[in-house]
């Protein structure tokens, strides 16, 4: 029993220091999802949750990150297969762009920003999760496809349609055309 | 965070990568919620019954938890009955409902000018890893998950259900779910119960429908409400009526077990439900 209750804690111990490390990352790629904070929050927390209950075996293997990603794809799409309401894009100004823009260039930074969140909701969710994975988690073809559950062909096909989407949007385009970058 | 493209947009490309990283800083990172995960995963480790909209499960039983019919040996193994059934059970995968549930309507009326129906699918045990894979595959087209949702091994010879509540033309909501085994069935006043709204917008609204499961041969229910008024749910064969004006108990397809719905007055929430005949 002793050993048994060490192996625990040392696990528990794992999985702390697991969650507090990829905290911020998964926040990150959540909010990129979902394109709103607190279903961000709640996206990591589900997350994070189902990989506690599967922690003896995913802690164990070579690659937990690819298990959190895909549980957390899965809930993303499981939420749009049940047509749940998602607040994808900014409304209003207690949504995403918290910053107070006090100078010409912060204002700019702060409409590229928006415009690329509502861009990105425009586009069906498998491409953005194949635009995610792919351009924000820097994700080869077969780990995204991995994550998705599809074929490699699947994720080419989404990242390139919703690649191609966000090109043909105007403002972004131009955004990208200059960097939009500071 | 560039990836490697070998594509001749590989600025653009990058730039898209840039600008999701800036658009990603945006959200508050905050402090990782350790505790708040730790017990969201305790509770969905410990309740095999996923009560997406139900807040209360009760689970009772007659002696020292809920009757298994398995039966085990002097080393704790079980034992396998001396006569199997298998010949005359189906054969094929679509026979024995590992494909599409059977459905049962368990209760169904009227709130506020709205029909709402509460309604059990129950998913035939399938027996290989193959079957239990490819159920999985039918049942996330059907918007139904198991607890387990991705260990398809965990459903091979476990009957699997879910009780949902519709309201007017709203998307189906779980209330209750479980995978269990074909010997895990209920007996003299064991009952599983889960209560929740009838109200669709709020979740958190008085939990007037109460729905359960008990032994066959359980003849009488009673719900009792927070207001001491009560309701009772008496047996019906399969395929009675369905009133909503009158609590019953009845058998559900494919189900081992059978099924009442107490729906309580307006104004009055859930407070205990037990087997009293």
């Amino acid at each position: 029993m002793g050993d048994r209750e060490e192996a625990r804690e040392t696990r528990d111990d794992a999985f702390q220091s697991f969650v507090i490390g990829r905290w911020p990352r998964l926040m990150r790629t959540a909010f990129l999802l979902t394109g709103e904070q607190h279903a961000a929050e709640d996206l990591v927390q589900s997350t994070l949750e189902q990989t506690f209950v599967a922690w003896r075996k995913v802690g164990s293997a070579d690659d937990p990150e690819a298990y959190v990603r895909r549980v957390m794809i899965n809930a993303h799409a499981r939420k749009h297969r049940r047509r749940l309401k998602e607040f994808l894009a900014p409304k209003d100004d207690s949504g995403l762009v918290r910053e107070v823009a006090d100078t010409g260039d912060r204002i700019a930074q702060a409409e590229d920003r928006s415009a690329l969140l509502q861009a990105l909701a425009q586009l069906p969710p498998r491409q953005r999760e194949a635009v995610v994975l792919r351009y924000w988690e820097d994700l080869t073809e077969t780990q995204t496809a991995q994550a998705m559950g599809c074929s490699v062909g699947a994720v080419k096909s989404n990242a390139a349609k919703g690649i191609a989407k966000l090109r043909a949007i105007p403002g972004l385009a131009e955004m990208v055309t200059h960097g939009g970058r500071k | 965070m560039s990836a490697d493209r070998e594509t001749n947009q590989t600025m653009t490309d990058r730039d898209i990568a840039l600008l999701l990283a800036d658009a990603a800083d945006e959200v508050e990172i905050g402090i990782a919620p350790y505790q708040a995960v730790i017990r969201g995963g305790r509770r969905r480790r410990a309740r095999r019954w996923a009560l997406a909209t139900a807040t209360a499960l009760v689970i009772v039983g007659t002696s020292g938890g809920l009757a298994l019919a398995g039966l085990r040996g002097g080393d704790g193994g079980e034992v396998t009955p001396a006569v199997t059934q298998r010949a005359t059970q189906p054969s094929t995968p679509e026979e024995r409902h590992v494909y599409t549930p059977q459905q049962t309507t368990l209760a169904a009326g009227i709130e506020q000018g709205e029909t709402w129906y509460v309604t059990v699918d129950v998913w035939g045990a399938p027996r290989t890893e193959a079957e239990a894979a490819a159920q999985l595959r039918s049942m996330s087209s059907h918007h139904e998950e198991p607890w387990d949702r991705d260990n398809s091994s965990a459903l091979v010879g476990k009957i699997t259900y879910f009780v949902q509540r519709a309201v007017g033309t709203g998307e189906p909501e779980l209330l209750m779910g479980d995978s269990v085994s074909p010997q895990d069935t209920m007996a003299g006043t064991d009952l599983k119960s889960g209560a929740s709204t009838l109200d669709p917008k709020k979740t958190e609204g008085p939990q007037r429908v109460v729905v359960g499961q008990v032994a066959k041969t359980a003849q009488e229910v009673t719900c009792t409400w927070k207001d001491g008024s009560s309701t009772v749910a008496r047996r019906v064969e399969a395929g009675a009526d369905i009133n909503s004006d009158e609590a019953a108990i009845r058998p559900a397809a494919g189900s081992l077990d059978n099924w009442f719905v107490c729906v309580g007055a307006a104004g009055t929430a859930y407070e205990s439900a037990e087997v009293t005949k």
